[in-house]
């Protein structure tokens, strides 16, 4: 009878352990070996931070006042090593307007490292594959409902350069496929050529600055005066993406 | 002792029973926060290609599809509460706008292009007739923000389902907890529509050798073989391309169709070629609604089609059909039509329960 008061017992006992063990995880648990990763972005104008509606000059001597700045980070990698992240987690809008937002912090394994790259902007796959959440929210004000993608980066603002109502110019860079395709991997070397240590528990500070000036000037000059808005994929997008690919600099690392 | 024994002992035979009998409830059931849902099984006629839709990516259920169901006919969706999707998508019609070239939108405002029906959008890989759209998921999106359809955004939305208990509780039981967020609906609108399915109209009927058909429609079905399939494929009755079938743009529209999506002149004017099922039941016709009438289409390819660089040879110089081929063509379009889908209570307005009591428990 003992033996039997035992058996009934376990039995459920066990059918519960085993229901807990098989229960699939959403959760990608960081091991013991992860440190944290934090990037901070900070916009600016050349030397002078951005603040939004303050009035600078850019390199075409066109006055203008940015009203909205939002860009896609995704895909975070330093040297070839991914983030401890689950997919769905693995992107992040930068938003002038919300100051937290230009903060990034993500688990990675502990190691040293020498470079950080990632992705400007929301791979193909994300694009096609429906609705999302998180970042990719379409609320974010970041997707095309009328010819399905994301708006990768966005620059909107003021200038009496441009012939728009209320002297608006707006730049909305998007684009995944083929010849329209706008997305850029942004790859960059710490400074001083020498590793930095990510330990295990702790973290890696490193200081992103995003100047805003590259937007007009990079390979192309983009006045605003000739484009006051740019809002379809296409060559124009193209331009402009080339040209921001290189607003990015590293400020300073920490370990 | 003994006592004591055999209640423990019936205790433990209880629990057991209990725990059998939740193993096999969830065996049909999917739990989430202990909330169990329904899985539905999508529905693939026999014949029909593979699906582009990832079901996997969104399981179909009861509770989905009921809230998917419920979201479509709600007026809360658009800014004034006039312009559900079923306003310009109504079952009768196959979920086209019935008679109507543009629908009505919000403010007294019209559309640019004429509503299509929604039906087997499981195998449709592009949706528009440009194909803007590269999901099912998000094409809500379009209509919904649109000022001239439903003008409202998808934030506030959120704020006018959250104030309603019963959504709260249909999301909670379709999701598992009451957060309402643009992902869910989106998906659960999905799971009504990818549910449409258009399968079991005359012509199917006849597929399967369960009626004959007339010796018109027998004759027509010949002569679309010959002179439309290659464009209206079987068994979906689209390929999916875009093309242009030699119809000018209407000035003051001037919609470019393709062209306006992929930004080249080779697009100029294709339209994404639609399905011919339920075609007796989605008048009027063509992307704007110029035609209203099935004669008055056939009649355009017979000798309207206007040249352009980019229209499509196969309608270039006419599709050759005499006054009695017209008839009998248009005799087999009309076996297209699904009333099991057009009359299915499922797909109704979910408010309006009486006028489809016969058929619901």
């Amino acid at each position: 009878m003992k033996k039997l008061v035992l058996w009934m017992v376990m039995a459920p006992v066990t059918g519960l352990c085993l229901s807990f063990m098989y229960s699939p995880s959403a959760v990608n648990h960081p091991s013991s070996k992860t440190g944290k990763l934090i990037i901070s972005f900070r916009n600016s104008v050349d030397a002078l931070p951005l603040e939004l509606n303050k009035t600078y000059i850019n390199s075409l001597q066109e006055p203008f006042k940015v009203t909205r700045l939002k860009y896609y980070i995704s895909h975070i990698e330093l040297d070839n090593t991914s983030a401890v992240i689950t997919p769905d987690a693995n992107y992040f809008l930068v938003n002038e307007e919300a100051p937290v937002s230009k903060t990034i912090t993500v688990p990675f394994p502990a190691g040293s490292y020498h470079r950080i790259t990632f992705l400007l902007g929301v791979d193909s796959l994300r694009n096609v594959s429906g609705a999302q959440s998180g970042a990719l929210d379409p609320l974010n004000g970041m997707f095309w409902t009328w010819n399905s993608g994301y708006i990768m980066a966005k620059l909107e603002g003021r200038s009496p350069a441009s012939s728009l109502p209320l002297q608006q110019f707006e730049f909305h860079i998007g684009g995944f496929q083929g010849r329209d395709n706008v997305l850029k991997k942004i790859s960059l070397a710490f400074p001083g050529g020498k590793p930095f240590v990510l330990k295990a528990g702790k973290t890696l500070t490193i200081d992103i600055n995003a100047n805003i000036q590259k937007w007009f000037q990079g390979p192309r000059s983009i006045s605003i005066a000739t484009h006051p808005s740019c809002t379809t994929p296409g060559s124009l997008a193209k331009q402009i993406a080339d040209n921001y690919a290189e607003m990015f600099s590293i400020v300073s690392v920490t370990d | 002792m003994n006592v004591k024994r055999s209640t423990l002992s019936l205790y433990f035979i209880i629990l057991i029973t209990t725990s059998f009998g939740l193993m096999a409830d969830s065996c049909s059931k999917k739990v989430k926060n202990n909330i169990a849902t329904t899985p539905l099984q999508p529905d693939i006629p026999e014949g029909f290609p593979k699906p582009v839709y990832d079901f996997e990516n969104n399981p179909l259920t009861e509770e989905g599809f009921a809230l998917g169901r419920k979201l479509f006919y709600d007026g809360r969706l658009s800014i004034d509460g006039n312009f559900p999707c079923a306003s310009c998508h109504q079952q009768f019609a196959a979920f086209s706008s019935y008679d109507h070239s543009f629908s009505h939108g919000f403010n007294n405002a019209f559309t640019t292009r004429n509503a299509p029906g929604l039906f087997n959008e499981a195998w449709q890989s592009a949706f528009h007739l440009d194909g803007g759209i590269n999901n099912l998921e998000v094409q809500p999106l379009a209509p919904i923000t649109a000022p001239n359809e439903m003008a409202e955004s998808i934030e506030n939305i959120i704020r006018k389902l959250n104030k309603d208990d019963v959504y709260r509780q249909m999301f909670r039981s379709a999701f598992g907890d009451d957060a309402i967020t643009s992902q869910r609906m989106l998906k659960a609108l999905a799971q009504f529509t990818v549910s449409l399915v258009s399968a079991d109209s005359k012509y199917d009927r006849f597929k399967k050798g369960l009626l004959a058909f007339t010796p018109y429609e027998e004759r027509g079905y010949a002569l679309f073989k010959q002179k439309c399939a290659t464009c209206h494929t079987e068994p979906l009755f689209t390929d999916g391309s875009f093309r242009n079938i030699g119809l000018p743009a209407v000035p003051g529209i001037d919609d470019l169709g393709r062209m306006k999506i992929t930004g080249d002149p080779a697009d100029s004017l294709k339209f994404k070629v639609p399905s011919l099922r339920n075609v007796n039941i989605t008048v009027p016709y063509m992307h704007d609604g110029r035609f209203a009438s099935l004669e008055a289409c056939l009649q355009h390819y017979n000798n309207g089609v206007v040249k352009s660089a980019t229209v499509d040879p196969l309608v270039a110089d006419g599709i050759h059909l005499s006054n009695t081929e017209v008839v009998d063509m248009v005799a087999f379009l009309r076996t297209l039509t699904d009333t099991t889908l057009t009359k299915n209570p499922r797909f109704a307005d979910p408010e309006h329960k009486a006028i489809f009591s016969p058929d619901r428990h």
